[in-house]
C-alpha cells in the first residue's frame, strides 16, 4: 500500500476541525441551555406576578360586605332602584304611604316587638330622626308581627302589644303594622332588623340588615339626604 | 413561545379565579344557611314504645344552629316569644306535660345589661305522654323564636314526627 502524503501529517491536519466543530457545538448547546433557563426563570417570574395579582383580586372579591358585619348583602337588588311602593295601618288604623313621603329622605325600618336587637338600634334611631328632621329626613317604623285578622278580638290583642311595645320604646315616628304584607317586594325580609334608605327622589340609596351600629345608620341618612 | 405563556398564564388565571368563586360561593352558602336553614333541628328518637294508657316519659333531642339561640320557655321580657313543646289534638297520643330544660343567660353585647334566658346548642324536652293502644304516627310541634347577636328570625313551628308504639 502506498500513502500519497504522510499519516502524520494527514491526521494532524484532519483533527483540527473536529475539535473547532465541538466547540462550537458546546458553545451552541450552552447558549440554548441559557436560553431555556432563563425562559423558564421569566415564565416563573411571569407566574408569579400573575398569582400575586390573581390572589390580589380574590382578597378584593371577599372584602364586600354588607353593613350587618361581613355576610353578603341580600338586599342589594333594590339598591338604585325605586322603593317598592306601599299603603298600610298605622295603629290607629290610618292607611300611610310611602308616596306621602315624596320629596323627603326616608329609613323604612322593618322591626318586630319580639326582636331584640331592633329594641337596641330604635333609641339610635330615635337620636338621628331627632336630628336630621329639619332637613327632611324621616323614619317609619313597620313591624312585621303576626296579625290575626280572621279574628277580630285576636288582631285588636295584637294591636294592643304593638302599641305597648311602641310606648315603651318611646318611639315618635310613624309605625306601621303588617309589614309581611310587604315582605316580597322588599327581599323577603328574612331577619329583622332590616332597614332601607330611601333618598329625596324614592330610590332606595342603602340597604341594612341585623344590627348594625348608630355611625353606619347615620352615614346612610346623610346618604339619603344627599349629602 | 408566547402563545404557551399565555395560556399557562390563562389556565393560572382560570384556577385561582375557580378557587376565588369556590371560597366566596360558600362563605355565601354558610351565611345565607343562617337565614334560610334550620334554626333548630329535631334529631331523636323516631319512634318510642310505651305503655298504653298509663303516663310515660319521653326524652325529645334537638339542636340549635351554632351561633344561634332560642328563647326558653320562660323568657324574662313580655315580648319574647317562650320555646313551646306541643301536640295536636287526635293524634291518639295526649301531652299530659312538658318539662324543659334549665335555661343558659345570654346578654347581646350592646346590651349588656339585659340578660336574656335562652337555648343553644342541644337540648332535650321531656315530654309527659299518654298512648292509645296501637302504632301512632304522631305530628308534634315545637314552636321558637330564633336570633344570633345581630338579627332575628320570625318565630317558627316545626314538626317534630315520632311513631308513638301503645303497647298493652
Amino acid at each position: 500500500m502506498v500513502f500519497e502524503r504522510p499519516l502524520n501529517s494527514y491526521n494532524k491536519a484532519e483533527r483540527r476541525i473536529p475539535v473547532k466543530r465541538n466547540t462550537l457545538v458546546i458553545g451552541v448547546v450552552l447558549f440554548i441551555l441559557a436560553v431555556f433557563a432563563w425562559v423558564g426563570w421569566a415564565n416563573w417570574e411571569l407566574r408569579k406576578q400573575a398569582a400575586e395579582r390573581a390572589l390580589a383580586t380574590v382578597s378584593q372579591g371577599q372584602l364586600v360586605p354588607d353593613a350587618a358585619g361581613g355576610e353578603p348583602d341580600p338586599l342589594s337588588p333594590l339598591k338604585g332602584k325605586p322603593a317598592p311602593g306601599f299603603a298600610l295601618e298605622d295603629l290607629s288604623g290610618k292607611k300611610v304611604s310611602l308616596a306621602s313621603y315624596k320629596g323627603k329622605a326616608v329609613l323604612i325600618n322593618f322591626w318586630a316587638t319580639w326582636c331584640g336587637p331592633c329594641k337596641i338600634e330604635t333609641p339610635w334611631l330615635i337620636e338621628l330622626r331627632n336630628q336630621y328632621a329639619a332637613q327632611g329626613f324621616e323614619v317609619l317604623g313597620v313591624s312585621t308581627d303576626d296579625l290575626d285578622r280572621d279574628d277580630q278580638q285576636k288582631l285588636g290583642d295584637d294591636k294592643k302589644e304593638i302599641a305597648h311595645s311602641v310606648a315603651q320604646l318611646h318611639i315618635p315616628y310613624p309605625v306601621l303594622i303588617d309589614g309581611a304584607s310587604i315582605a316580597t317586594p322588599y327581599g323577603g325580609l328574612d331577619a329583622m332588623p332590616t332597614s332601607f334608605f330611601v333618598d329625596r327622589n324614592g330610590t332606595v340609596v342603602a340597604a341594612e340588615m341585623g344590627l348594625t351600629s348608630k355611625e353606619d345608620i347615620e352615614a346612610n341618612i346623610k346618604k339619603a339626604l344627599g349629602k | 413561545m408566547p402563545w404557551i405563556r399565555t395560556g399557562i398564564r390563562l389556565a393560572t388565571g382560570a384556577l385561582l379565579g375557580a378557587a376565588a368563586l369556590l371560597v366566596w360561593g360558600q362563605a355565601d352558602d354558610s351565611a345565607r344557611s343562617i337565614l334560610k336553614g334550620a334554626a333548630v333541628e329535631y334529631l331523636y328518637p323516631e319512634q318510642v314504645t310505651v305503655t298504653a294508657g298509663k303516663a310515660n316519659i319521653v326524652v325529645l333531642h334537638f339542636r340549635i344552629a351554632p351561633g344561634m339561640h332560642i328563647n326558653s320557655h320562660t323568657p324574662k321580657d313580655e315580648f319574647l316569644i317562650p320555646t313551646v313543646f306541643s301536640i295536636p289534638e287526635g293524634a291518639g297520643v295526649r301531652l299530659e306535660d312538658a318539662g324543659y330544660p334549665a335555661a343558659t343567660e345570654f346578654v347581646l353585647p350592646l346590651d349588656p345589661g339585659n340578660k336574656l334566658s335562652v337555648y343553644t346548642g342541644e337540648f332535650a324536652i321531656q315530654a309527659r305522654i299518654v298512648a292509645e293502644p296501637g302504632n301512632h304516627l304522631v305530628e308534634a310541634k315545637l314552636r321558637f323564636q330564633a336570633c344570633d347577636k345581630n338579627q332575628c328570625l320570625p318565630p317558627k313551628t316545626i314538626l317534630v314526627p315520632i311513631d308513638v308504639i301503645g303497647k298493652q
